[in-house]
């Protein structure tokens, strides 16, 4: 069998960014059912949904930084 | 990025497999411009300042004298303006945030105008891609939420911190470790990584794209009809120029809205 080569650290981000596009998936989805319902809450829940999104995708850079560092 | 793509056309898409041309390190060595003894000033640095220049121009421009019908301008920026106030400061804080609004202010309109010199044309380099400026910035505000927070509240902030009397007394120790680390230090960290990923990862697919479809635009005679593929890629860049300008005000808005939201929590901490 071929040796396999390449940058490791690519899988590594590969997996890092699964479990945040999950979340950020959860985030915006249920973000936009509040916003059906409750569209005179749109503002708040915008602005809470950025947040989200923001907390969940510090995870995915972590490893976008780490595919550098390694 | 505009030096970069320009200096990619001296790659030789028929021989060549791996091709690095010229300023391919840009973002994270860029040229020293001229030095003054033995400090050297780059062009990250004439950038920051433009930068700045460029906020507070803004500024004095658009309000420089109080109109009854303002012009056009005025009214963009005091969109701005009104928009960090009522929608960050006092919305997030509450009234109280009315005196986090020149910072908060302040830091938006740097952050915007460093993003938007990524898709600046002649420009092309975001500053707020070199480590040091959104570093900086987020140290800045971690000392200013923790600053408020002990002048606020005295040295319960940090006993609210460490041990929450909001969760049973089994849990506090753990719940209290957790919250230690994550406001005292992963707050800073992620603040920072967040702006400076967003911007290299904008600005080098920027550069991937636009200056593979530029080389193989450039040898249509070496290659022929193959070299078409580099429409597609030239396009995808110029999508994905678009998006960025998109990715600047977002991320401005974001370590806005954060660093109001670690001030609030300093604030009113039982919230």
């Amino acid at each position: 069998m071929e040796d396999i080569s390449g940058a490791l650290a690519l899988i590594g981000y590969g997996l890092a960014a699964v479990g945040p596009g999950i979340g950020i998936g959860i985030v915006a989805g249920n973000a936009v059912q509040a916003m059906a319902r409750q569209p005179e809450a749109a503002g708040m829940v915008r602005t809470t949904m950025f947040l989200g999104i923001a907390f969940t995708e510090a995870l995915a850079l972590i490893g976008f930084v780490l595919f550098f560092l390694a | 990025m505009g030096q970069l793509v320009l200096a990619a056309a001296s790659c030789d898409p028929a021989e060549e497999v791996i091709c690095t041309p010229e300023f391919v390190n840009e973002l994270f060595e860029t040229q020293v411009v001229f030095s003054i003894g033995s400090f050297d000033v780059n062009r990250a640095m004439l950038l920051m300042l433009l930068a700045a220049f460029i906020s507070v121009a803004l500024l004095y421009f658009a309000f420089r004298t109080p109109r009854v019908v303002p012009t056009k301008f005025g009214v963009a920026v005091e969109g701005l303006v009104t928009f960090v106030r009522d929608e960050i400061a006092i919305g997030i804080i509450g009234p109280s945030g009315l005196a986090y609004f020149p910072y908060l202010l302040a830091l938006f309109l740097f952050i915007l105008i460093g993003n938007l010199f990524e898709v600046t044309p002649l420009i092309n380099f975001p500053i707020t891609s070199r480590m040091a400026v959104p570093i900086f910035l987020s140290l800045l505000t971690w000392l200013i939420f923790i600053v408020v927070g002990f002048a606020k509240n005295g040295f319960g902030y940090f006993t609210g911190v460490v041990w929450p009397t909001s969760v049973p007394i089994a849990m506090r120790p753990l719940v209290g470790l957790i919250e230690f680390i994550s406001v005292f230090i992963l707050r800073p960290i992620t603040l920072a990584v967040r702006l400076f990923a967003n911007l290299v990862a904008g600005h080098t697919m920027l550069s991937i794209l636009l200056a593979s479809g530029f080389i193989f635009l450039k040898s249509v005679g070496d290659i022929g009809i193959r070299s078409a593929i580099g429409l597609g890629w030239f396009g995808l860049g110029l999508g994905i120029y678009l998006f960025e300008i998109a990715v600047s005000f977002l991320q401005a808005y974001i370590f806005t809205l954060l660093a109001a939201v670690y001030i609030q929590s300093s604030v009113h901490p039982e919230h």
